[in-house]
């Protein structure tokens, strides 16, 4: 029989929590390793002349944000460039929250023939690859005279982000107590008056996820802007990056990798604005 | 004048029968208790006479009006759920304030209104918190106060007290008893605890399996029940059956009779019961109407002690009958009653308190 006091205790055994953790963490660093030199490389190159060795600027110097204050010869003003994609995330964005919190509270809460067919297509169009459809949507926005115009591609886009986002809501429906929707009708108000002062409150958690993917994949949108949009004053900056990646001229990395940070900051900003509703999604008060 | 009256109310869910053809009438300020195992219609029933849901057929009355097509809203009804389901993103005072608010009182006179219920409730000093963070039995008072707030002309309570512990519950069920007096509003109250329906309501209605079994005051249901289920529902520990037993009449005398076992039924009896008896009976009797002795006296049962379960203030005696053995019987006894067990006892059920019921229909027969 084997002493099991602690003192006979190996080295590995007192230690086995903090080599656990230690080894969680290289694996976590190794694996975030390529994430972060990429972002790495692209701060450190947008403020150098040039770098060697991968990495190590030559010289440190402004001049790759030239586009932010100096109109750039080829390119669409920046501003211009990056009101059209803020009005496409936002647009993509106030679209579908305000179809969503609605469609999903009928998918939730409302027994309608058809329901189940709905709920099992919803699934379906979001696993359908949106590039198969090109050539669909070119006809489509040319007869309805939206091609070359950003609201194309804000009602494209929404369209296609609509369904997974009824279906977030419809879970976070799902979680309020049916207990709550009939208090609040005994208490004297009509169904609208009760989505609206109880329900929508209880999933804001809910309409913050999908109001965070939805303006990323309007931010990060870039197929069918480059698909559908021909004239400069609509570009976004995904088409303006490719611009510098895809030009005939020699590509100016420097230019590419500060209009890429500039990409990424809204992205950052408004992901710290909305990140608290994400860590608490939980909905409280009412004992089960 | 009756406050609130249901005719052939039936609720159909797909083809499950929730509610099947119920009918009762509640006084203008009477508490009633709806009463039944989970699953019996008693809530659905409530969320009727709420508004929430719509009757597949039948009618339901408040007053002189007819209300079936009223939504919630217009039927100036307050309601206490199980979960409270208070609002988790108001305060306690906005809470309590909702209803008010669609009534679209001055800012003043909604303050006003809050302050006294909460007063009365004993939570004014709770306005200011979140649901999350007051207790269970504060929670409770809260959901009381929001329903009590808009003056309702009817008060519907689901389970109220069932997620408070056992001590609260006490405590809560004579506080809301002495609220629904003082206040006269018509209550219609669903558990499934027989305790609480029988010190809380005047009136008792019993649910089984979607149909009302039988409606009447705690002491009827208690002392007359209709059937088995009723009797075995209502009463704790519930009322003892043994099967198997035959009417005979000897000499004049109406007996229960099985085996060696003979069991003299009180005079009244000859009336009270139907003409045609079916050949076997079931005998019903409660704990607390049967008496031991330890020498056999006349019309006394053989038995012998099984299991003691003091509770302080009585004693429930469990015996084996002995003829078959198979029978545990429950009786409550004196504090100071010892017995050993495997004991030789004779008990005697009082005539007068002995039921009777029909073992394939359930119905009571005395």
């Amino acid at each position: 029989m084997k002493n099991s006091s602690p003192q006979s205790l190996t080295f590995f055994q007192r230690n086995s929590q903090r080599i656990s953790q230690i080894v969680i963490v290289t694996i976590l660093i190794l694996l975030t390793l390529p994430i972060i030199v990429g972002y790495a490389w692209l701060i450190i190159r947008s403020f150098s002349e040039d770098i060697t060795h991968g990495f190590i600027p030559t010289k440190l110097t402004l001049k790759n944000w030239r586009f932010l204050w100096q109109e750039m010869k080829g390119y669409p003003n920046i501003w211009h460039t990056t009101l059209n994609t803020f009005l496409l995330a936002l647009g993509v964005m106030g679209i579908e929250i305000a179809v969503t919190s609605m469609g999903g509270y009928m998918l939730s809460r409302y027994d309608f023939p058809g329901r189940s067919a709905i709920l099992k297509f919803i699934l379906v169009l979001h696993a359908f690859p949106a590039i198969s459809l090109m050539v669909a949507i070119f006809y489509v926005l040319w007869n309805i005279g939206l091609l070359d115009k950003l609201w194309g591609i804000i009602l494209l886009k929404a369209s296609l982000e609509i369904p997974w986002g009824t279906w977030i809501m419809k879970g976070f429906y799902d979680g309020v107590p049916w207990e709550l929707e009939w208090a609040g009708l005994v208490d004297g108000y009509g169904r609208m008056k009760v989505w609206s002062r109880i329900m929508l409150p209880l999933v804001k958690p809910g309409m913050a996820v999908t109001a965070i993917f939805a303006f990323l994949s309007g931010w990060s949108e870039f197929i069918f802007v480059y698909t559908f949009i021909f004239s400069q004053k609509t570009w976004t900056l995904s088409r303006y990056v490719m611009g510098i990646i895809g030009d005939y001229r020699f590509a100016d990395y420097g230019l590419l990798a500060a209009v890429g940070l500039f990409y990424v900051i809204p992205t950052i900003i408004f992901f710290f604005f909305v990140s608290k509703y994400m860590i608490k999604l939980t909905i409280g008060g009412v004992k089960g | 004048m009756p406050s609130i009256r249901v005719v052939n109310f039936s609720k159909h869910f797909g083809k499950v029968k929730a509610v099947d053809n119920v009918t009762f009438e509640v006084e203008d300020g009477e508490f009633v208790a709806l009463l039944g195992p989970s699953g019996c219609g008693k809530t659905t029933t409530l969320l009727t006479l709420a508004g929430i849901y719509k009757p597949t057929s039948g009618e339901i009355y408040f007053g002189d009006q007819l209300v079936n097509d009223v939504p919630p809203k217009y039927r100036n009804v307050g309601m206490v759920f199980q979960n409270y389901a208070l609002y988790p993103h108001m305060n306690v005072f906005e809470n309590i304030a909702f209803p008010l608010r669609a009534k679209r009182l001055s800012k003043e006179e909604i303050a006003e209104k809050v302050k006294a219920v909460a007063k009365k409730l004993m939570i004014d000093q709770l306005l200011g918190r979140k649901p999350m963070q007051i207790s269970g039995g504060q929670q409770q008072r809260v959901a009381l106060a929001r329903a009590l707030v808009k003056e309702p002309a009817v008060l519907l309570f689901d389970e109220p007290l069932s997620n408070l512990d056992a001590k609260l519950r006490m405590l809560m069920r004579a506080e809301i008893k002495k609220l629904q007096s003082d206040l006269g509003i018509t209550s219609v109250y669903v558990t499934h605890d027989q305790a609480e329906a029988m010190t809380m309501a005047s009136r008792i209605a019993v649910f089984s399996m979607g149909k009302l079994v039988q409606y009447g005051t705690p002491e009827e249901i208690y002392d007359s029940p209709k059937n088995m289920f009723v009797a075995a529902f209502v009463g704790n520990p519930p009322m003892n059956f043994l099967q198997g037993f035959t009417v005979v009449s000897e000499g004049g005398q109406l007996c229960l009779r099985r085996g060696e076992m003979r069991l003299e039924l009180p005079a009244s009896a000859k009336e009270r019961l139907p003409e045609n008896l079916p050949d076997n009976v079931v005998v019903g009797v409660r704990p607390e109407d049967i008496k031991i002795e330890t020498t056999p006296v006349k019309n006394s049962i053989p038995a012998t002690v099984y299991v003691l379960e003091p509770l302080g203030r009585d004693v429930i005696v469990n015996v084996r009958l002995e003829d078959t053995g198979d029978d545990i019987v429950k009786i409550f006894a004196e504090p100071n009653t010892t017995f050993e067990p495997d004991e030789r006892v004779y008990i005697i059920p009082k005539q007068e308190k002995v039921h009777l019921f029909d073992p394939e229909t359930e119905e009571a027969l005395l």
